[in-house]
């Protein structure tokens, strides 16, 4: 595995592990990358701020809400290939 | 600020700089029209109306962290105090000073805030409760909200708005708005105006740092339609459950209940016609009865 590729692997299970710790519902059995986190109610207005702050982190750079478009936080999957493949890499 | 001439000299419209406006004909009866096309729309869910007072309990909004989202857009009533002393040097100055200011002095708590959006009231109203099956509302309101700047017919600090809402299931509310757009959509067709849905966000106070505006910006939830793609003069909103959350409102299984809403802005419909044909109103397309 390349250095890009664990970077993305642990990149998506931070933000797995995340939503299992944060979310205000029920994580269902099958939750994956492609799961719908805003659609399926697991992540709500409550953590969005929280889930901003960990994007950031993780990309080292901080985001602009204003610039935020809809649709990028629709799952972990579209959150990496959004925010984060740019800056890991693989 | 916009680069659109105001509105001004339009028969049947006396606008006051405190940013609201006096309608009479043919302004008005144009306004009542557009109202009663709206409530028979509502009439497509049976939807029953409700008419409230013109302010509301600001502990009902608190539910709902609405003085944090929106400072800058709450108006209060305020009263004297009723402490005879303070209403005695009230009367014995000048209550009203050459600039129009009040001199207030002491003021008796305040509890309420003029209404900022019709369909607050409906939450309020239904707290608590639990629906047996998908339910629909309207109400219409005189609304208040403290703005920069103040436009005749566009951008007012009192101004009349007219909303239906839907309380039921995810599924119900969706329905709903698709259904309230398309035949919003046939309506603004019939009368040959030429109008957008856009996505929007509401106008929140530091909007970076409030969940719900990034919330509102990655899942929109807010759509309005806009005139010459400025002039919101409708809006359609999902809430999903978050004033069923707030109020406590439950539907039949006893989760709460998701709502949505359709709202009017009757007098930015006068300013969009009054743009469109012409303030004379033998060019106005027919509205209804």
């Amino acid at each position: 595995m390349t250095a890009g590729a664990s970077a993305e692997a642990a990149a998506r299970e931070a933000l797995r592990g995340w939503v299992r710790e944060r979310s205000a519902a029920a994580v269902p059995d099958d939750f994956d990358d492609h799961t719908p986190l805003i659609a399926s109610g697991l992540v709500t207005s409550l953590q969005i701020t929280d889930l901003l702050l960990v994007v950031e982190e993780m990309r080292s750079a901080p985001l602009d809400p204003a610039s935020l478009r809809p649709g990028v936080f629709r799952d972990i999957d579209t959150i990496y290939a959004t925010f984060l493949a740019d800056r890991l890499g693989s | 600020m916009t680069d659109v001439p105001q509105l001004v000299d339009v028969p049947g419209l006396r606008w006051t700089d405190n940013g609201s406006a006096t309608l009479s004909e043919p302004l008005l009866g144009l306004a009542d029209r557009l109202d009663r096309r709206f409530v028979a729309m509502a009439a497509h869910w049976q939807a029953d109306e409700l008419r409230f007072p013109p302010f509301i309990s600001a502990a009902e909004l608190e539910r709902i962290d609405y003085f944090r989202s929106f400072p800058h857009l709450a108006t209060f009533p305020v009263c004297l105090d009723h402490d005879e002393a303070g209403l005695a040097r009230f009367t014995a100055g000048d209550p009203v000073g050459p600039d129009g200011r009040i001199a207030l002095g002491a003021l008796a708590p305040s509890h309420d805030v003029l209404t900022p959006a019709a369909c607050y009231h409906l939450y309020a109203h239904h707290r608590g409760l639990r629906f047996e099956g998908c339910r629909h509302f309207t109400t219409k309101a005189t609304c208040f909200r403290r703005e920069s700047h103040y436009l005749p017919l566009e951008r007012q600090w009192s101004f009349t708005m007219r909303e239906i809402v839907c309380m039921g299931t995810a599924r119900e509310t969706a329905a709903f708005l698709d259904r309230a757009a398309a035949l919003l959509d046939d309506f603004v067709a019939d009368l040959g105006l030429r109008l957008d849905w856009a996505p929007a966000t509401d106008p929140f106070f530091r909007p970076s740092s409030n969940p719900q505006y990034l919330m509102q910006r990655v899942d929109p939830t807010k759509h309005e339609l806009l005139f010459d793609d400025r002039l919101a003069i409708a809006s359609r909103n999902l809430h999903h459950d978050h004033f069923g959350r707030a109020f406590s409102i439950e539907a039949a299984g006893g989760e709460p209940v998701h709502t949505a809403c359709m709202a009017f802005g009757i007098e930015r419909w006068l300013a969009v016609f009054v743009r469109s044909f012409g303030a004379d109103p033998a060019g106005w397309p027919k509205v209804g009865t």
